[in-house]
């Protein structure tokens, strides 16, 4: 029985290299979007989720915007939403999670083939434009249902209103997807550099 | 005949769309970024705080804080009353959390703002002041809270 679990622990985390670069896209989700706080939408949460289900796969597909947002979420929750009844709040932060974990599930959906190469950071970039657009519209959903709906405020003034954290929300895609993709895409394929003189890194185009 | 690009290649390229889809989007941002209310003299404005159980007036023959949280931190420095706001770099703005001990939240009320009668629909330190103006900042929870 517990030889069953730890397999399934085993297959669901991946080797070392996987599970270091999962544990690096948690602090890579919380460092970056702790440090820019005070700018609206400009978050790597986004990044590490597509990243994780993209190039990571099973467990931390989910896992890393779980862990991320457990931690980064009580803090929204004492600054932007301090005041707010639970129940308003508990609906936001499902509306946030799930939608992190759709973009991590979609990265994985689209799964490039793990190479480092332009095509696949292309991809990867390419790919969070219309994912992003979608989160946000599904985020603003929420915040509509559950914080301006109270007040007597229309779906139509909240995406209105959306729209500049939406162009905030894909400059923050376009920098940091591309960014950590070509890290992490480099990582996964090669590993750690290291200080051998026999390390190579082979060159794709004499592949 | 398809044209194959090196992998140096297609990274320059690549970079070159980034940036500039980057840079279109800044300069969007920007655009629509609401302009700085530029500081002028205003006379006759006058500012009502209605909050829980209370209520706070101030009528300043002139003002050079001509928005409609300039007048209400005036009123605070002023009169003695505690307020507390949170200032979001991007988009640009104030947000009232707190006015003198009524927090937003509290019994599902927040607090807005109106001029003359008409709803604030942008941030409060980018709504600008003119002579005679009337600013009401209520603890309400609703727009029909005035």
């Amino acid at each position: 029985m517990g030889r069953g679990w730890r397999a399934v622990v085993e297959a669901g985390l991946g080797d070392a290299r996987t599970r270091i670069l999962g544990v690096f896209l948690i602090i890579v989700a919380v460092v970056g979007t702790f440090l820019m706080h005070s700018y609206a939408n400009i978050e790597t949460v986004f990044a590490a989720s597509l990243l994780a289900g993209s190039l990571l796969g099973r467990w931390w597909t989910i896992l890393v915007p779980l862990t991320a947002l457990a931690v980064l979420q009580p803090l929204e929750w004492s600054t932007t939403y301090v005041g707010y009844r639970l129940n308003a709040i508990t609906g936001i932060t499902f509306f946030v999670i799930s939608g992190y974990v759709f973009v991590g599930f979609l990265g994985r959906r689209i799964r490039p083939r793990v190479l480092f190469r332009v095509k696949s950071v292309a991809l990867l970039t390419t790919i969070s434009v219309p994912v992003t657009i979608a989160y946000d519209l599904w985020t603003a959903f929420g915040e509509w249902y559950f914080i301006t709906r109270p007040f007597g405020v229309g779906i139509r003034t909240v995406l209105e209103a959306q729209v500049p954290f939406t162009l905030y929300h894909l400059l923050s895609s376009l920098i940091f997807v591309p960014v950590f993709g070509t890290i992490f895409l480099f990582l996964h394929a090669y590993g750690w550099p290291a200080h051998t003189p026999s390390a190579t890194v082979p060159d794709p185009d004499r592949e | 005949m398809a044209l194959r690009l090196s992998e140096r290649q297609q990274a320059v390229v690549f970079a070159a769309i980034l940036l500039t889809a980057i840079a279109g989007l800044y300069a969007t941002t920007q655009l629509l970024q609401p302009a700085p209310v530029q500081a002028q003299v205003v006379g006759s404005a006058t500012l009502d705080v209605r909050g829980d159980g209370w209520s706070i007036r101030y009528a300043p023959a002139v003002t050079t804080n001509n928005t409609a949280f300039g007048i209400l931190s005036e009123a605070s420095a002023r009169l003695g009353f505690p307020l507390s706001y949170a200032i979001f770099q991007i988009p640009q703005g104030v947000f009232v959390t707190a006015i003198n001990g009524s927090v937003n939240g509290e019994g599902g009320r927040y607090w807005q703002y109106w001029v003359n009668g008409v709803y604030g629909d942008v941030a409060a330190d980018h709504e600008a002041l003119h002579d005679g103006d009337v600013v009401l900042w209520s603890f309400s929870a609703s727009q029909d809270g005035m």
